[in-house]
């Protein structure tokens, strides 16, 4: 194809089309930067990376959350493609939302490894050893770059404003699964609330959009499975691990390999 | 209640599935099927309430129910398909939400990215619920249809 | 505007115990609703119109009244817990919370009575 049109949806609901000349290789926020600099300056949308780490452009393209610089124009087979901001979020400008809500949901489920001793925790002359089978427990939930995309495709979040989302119940179960933590109980009474993880059902639209593959879902699912123990099997909270002295240089034995860093079952 | 604001949020927007898989589609018909079923529910509570007022009481609400025609019947086999889909369905649900199960286990994400929550037990589950439903709608069909000559 | 909300202590019970009273009720309806269905199919040995009869219907409460019992409760307690799970994503009611809980409850205990007196009288 020679040219594509950009049906962009502006403030206001207006859609403005573009004709963009299309190059090998081309995606969406190519066109898009192309659109501003050569067509219309006033055209409103964030990006910052360009290579998919930054999670800034998220954005409806062709009726799916994705991120315009992930998403390649040849793969959506069409020669129009139709550009909308991030649903679930309000519209700032364009395709600008306003996503201080969302990063207000994710602070609300304290994402961050929470020690009862402050002590040790601020005056540590010690480590907090996680063994390889312990990090492959809950590294997939890391990878979160709070795009948004997983939020903007949840159906309960559309309903729902209070809903805690995808990405904060993915999050603060990536913390209830880190043996460091010592926060469990706490994060098991935010997440056990009627806005809380029991809204999810499954439809899987999270784990569908997601651009790091963190599957929010799946997430759920397992978070849900400990609150149901603690409640019902009346699980006691989990210690977090305690920290231990780093080794002494030069203690390791010669001739002895260490085990090779591998996460069983991760597709080759 | 204040407005929602919120681009593209709300009901219709929950319901409408678009192009995302098929598990999003099966929410969308669990949340219809609970629906008209407990509207039938409802329905179907008084309509055996009438028994208890004896036999002639029965034969004016059966001949009431009549009078609707061969809507009566494609209307009962529309609540079947809904039981038998938001049944099946519901155990999958089940195994999902409260063990966690066809979710595959926490891994290493290697590109090209396929999440194990949607991958392959999950899908088997789904479309086995959905052909064992199919069939067993039909079937029912067969048998509510069948009995007033629309098929 | 997206928000989280802070749930208030001392609701009626965790969130968690109600999912369990979905799920168990759930469990239980598979069982009670498929042998309901079977009785008003092709199993029963007779065409779906026979299976209206009075002396029929009136029959399965009493022979089985303890499974139509089962029938009642989950199916009204998994319907309306349900529909509230609906009303609360749906309307999100803060301030009247309360109420919709209330309401819950008053509609499942008035469908629960009638199926109830409708039991008691075939019976």
């Amino acid at each position: 194809m020679d040219k594509i049109t950009l049906r962009v949806t502006r403030s206001g609901g207006k859609r403005a089309s573009y004709e963009v000349k299309y190059r090998k290789g081309m995606t969406v926020l190519d066109a898009l930067t192309e659109v501003r600099e050569k067509q219309d300056s006033t055209l409103g949308y964030r990006h910052s990376c360009r290579m998919g780490i930054c999670g800034s452009c998220g954005m409806t393209i062709e009726g799916l959350p994705r991120l315009a610089c992930q998403t390649q124009v040849s793969s959506l087979n069409t020669g129009t493609i139709n550009i909308e901001p991030l649903h679930n979020m309000e519209v700032v400008k364009d395709l600008v939302v306003d996503i201080l809500p969302f990063f207000d949901l994710h602070r609300s489920v304290k994402p961050y490894l929470i020690r009862t001793d402050l002590k040790e925790r601020d005056q540590s002359d010690r480590e907090y050893r996680v063994l390889t089978e312990e990090v492959e427990k809950f590294l997939q939930f890391d990878y979160c770059i709070m795009c948004g995309l997983c939020y903007a495709a949840c159906p309960t979040a559309a309903l729902d404003p209070f809903y805690t989302g995808p990405q904060a119940i993915a999050q603060a179960y990536r913390y209830m699964a880190d043996p460091r933590d010592e926060g469990w109980e706490m994060r098991v009474n935010l997440l056990d609330t009627s806005h809380g993880v029991w809204r999810c059902h499954v439809a899987g639209a999270c784990s569908f959009v997601c651009p790091k593959d963190v599957d929010p879902a799946k997430a759920i699912q397992l978070a849900r499975t400990e609150i149901l123990k603690k409640r019902i099997l009346r699980k006691r909270p989990r210690e977090g691990s305690k920290p231990v002295s780093p080794p002494v240089a030069g203690a390791a034995k010669e001739g002895v390999k260490p085990p090779p860093f591998d996460f069983g079952g991760a597709r080759k | 209640m204040k407005r929602d604001q919120r681009y593209k949020a709300g009901i219709i927007s929950s319901l409408i599935p678009s192009k995302f898989s098929v598990e999003r589609w099966s929410y969308t018909v669990h949340r219809i099927t609970g629906v008209i079923m407990v509207g039938y529910l409802m329905a179907h509570i008084f309509e055996t309430f009438q028994l208890g007022g004896g036999s002639t009481a029965w034969a004016n609400t059966m001949a009431a129910l009549h009078s609707l025609g061969p809507m009566e019947m494609v209307g009962l086999w529309i609540v079947a398909g809904s039981a038998l889909y938001h049944g099946g369905n519901g155990i999958r649900l089940v195994l999902n939400e409260a063990f966690g199960r066809l979710m595959g286990k926490p891994i290493l994400p290697v590109y090209p990215y396929s999440p194990t929550s949607l991958g392959r037990n999950q899908k088997i589950a789904v479309w086995t619920i959905t052909a064992l439903v199919l069939a067993l709608w039909v079937w029912a069909g067969v048998y509510l249809l069948a009995g007033i000559g629309v098929i | 505007m997206a928000q989280p909300t802070k749930e208030k202590e001392g609701s009626l019970m965790k969130e968690s115990w109600n999912m369990v009273v979905t799920y168990v009720t759930a469990a239980l309806l598979v069982f009670v609703l498929t042998f309901h269905l079977l009785l008003h199919s092709p199993l029963a040995g007779k065409a779906f119109e026979d299976t209206l009869a009075f002396g029929y219907a009136t029959g399965n409460l009493v022979y089985y009244q303890v499974i139509f019992g089962v029938l009642l409760f989950t199916a009204v307690i998994h319907g309306f817990n349900g529909l509230r799970v609906i009303v609360v994503e749906w309307l999100h009611p803060t301030r009247l919370a309360w109420l919709l809980n209330v309401l819950v409850i008053a509609l499942m205990a008035f469908f629960i009575a009638v199926g109830t007196v409708t039991l008691i009288v075939v019976g």
